[in-house]
């Protein structure tokens, strides 16, 4: 497999088994999770087609590194895995340094 | 103006974003603190796969569609921008979807 499909699903796999094995936050079986991923991957055609339209690519790859599947317009397909590991791995962290916020916050009101 | 066209796209995102946290109540930007240590991680990672990918010549950008300013290697400053501004909509996204969904729960 090109480097770049090999990359950008290793980054997804390596979010996923931080999630199941590590954090265990339960977003993945949260339904906001999936909504906003879905309304993610709707605004990413317009703005990642844009960058990697042939046309007049803002991003320029070199074909023999990529997987060479464009599903939609001139995205490669091992972007949408690249964006889930991206996206993903925020949602991760934003949620952990909230709840860490909130046991300090907590454990401050215990002592307080 | 061409050349501003990454970071006019980017603008694009953080502009078509902030209703989400001016009137959706989603609560990102106001918490500063919280989202910049969120983003750190995704950043660096992604931001070193930038750099190498770029130095190897997987992706590269067009200098007819950005400013010129390159980080070591050939990538684009504007990358910069770009893993902190699309994980902000994200996360934008993400807690207008629950605000929405908390309420109807509530309702």
């Amino acid at each position: 497999m090109p480097i770049y499909p090999t990359l950008a699903v290793t980054a997804a796999v390596v979010v996923v088994v931080l999630e199941l094995r590590v954090l265990r936050s339960g977003l993945f079986r949260e339904p906001a999770y999936w909504i906003s991923m879905a309304i993610c991957y709707a605004f990413m055609i317009p703005v990642d087609g844009w960058l990697t339209k042939h046309s007049a690519a803002i991003v320029l790859y070199r074909p023999e590194d990529t997987s060479g599947i464009y599903p939609i317009w001139d995205i490669p397909l091992e972007e949408y895995a690249y964006a889930f590991a991206l996206l993903t791995l925020v949602m991760l962290t934003w949620d952990r340094v909230g709840e860490r916020a909130i046991a300090t916050a907590a454990r401050e009101d215990v002592r307080a | 103006m061409d050349r501003f066209q990454y970071l006019l796209l980017m603008g694009a995102c953080v502009l078509v974003t902030l209703p989400l946290e001016l009137y959706f109540g989603a609560r990102v930007w106001r918490q500063p603190r919280r989202l910049a240590i969120a983003l750190l991680p995704a950043f660096a990672l992604f931001v070193v796969w930038d750099l190498w990918a770029t130095s190897t010549g997987t992706w590269d950008f067009n200098p007819d569609y950005t400013i010129g300013l390159t980080l070591p290697g050939g990538m684009a400053i504007e990358e910069l921008v770009f893993f902190t501004v699309i994980p902000i909509c994200g996360l934008l996204t993400l807690e207008t979807v629950r605000g929405i969904l908390r309420r109807r729960e509530r309702a």
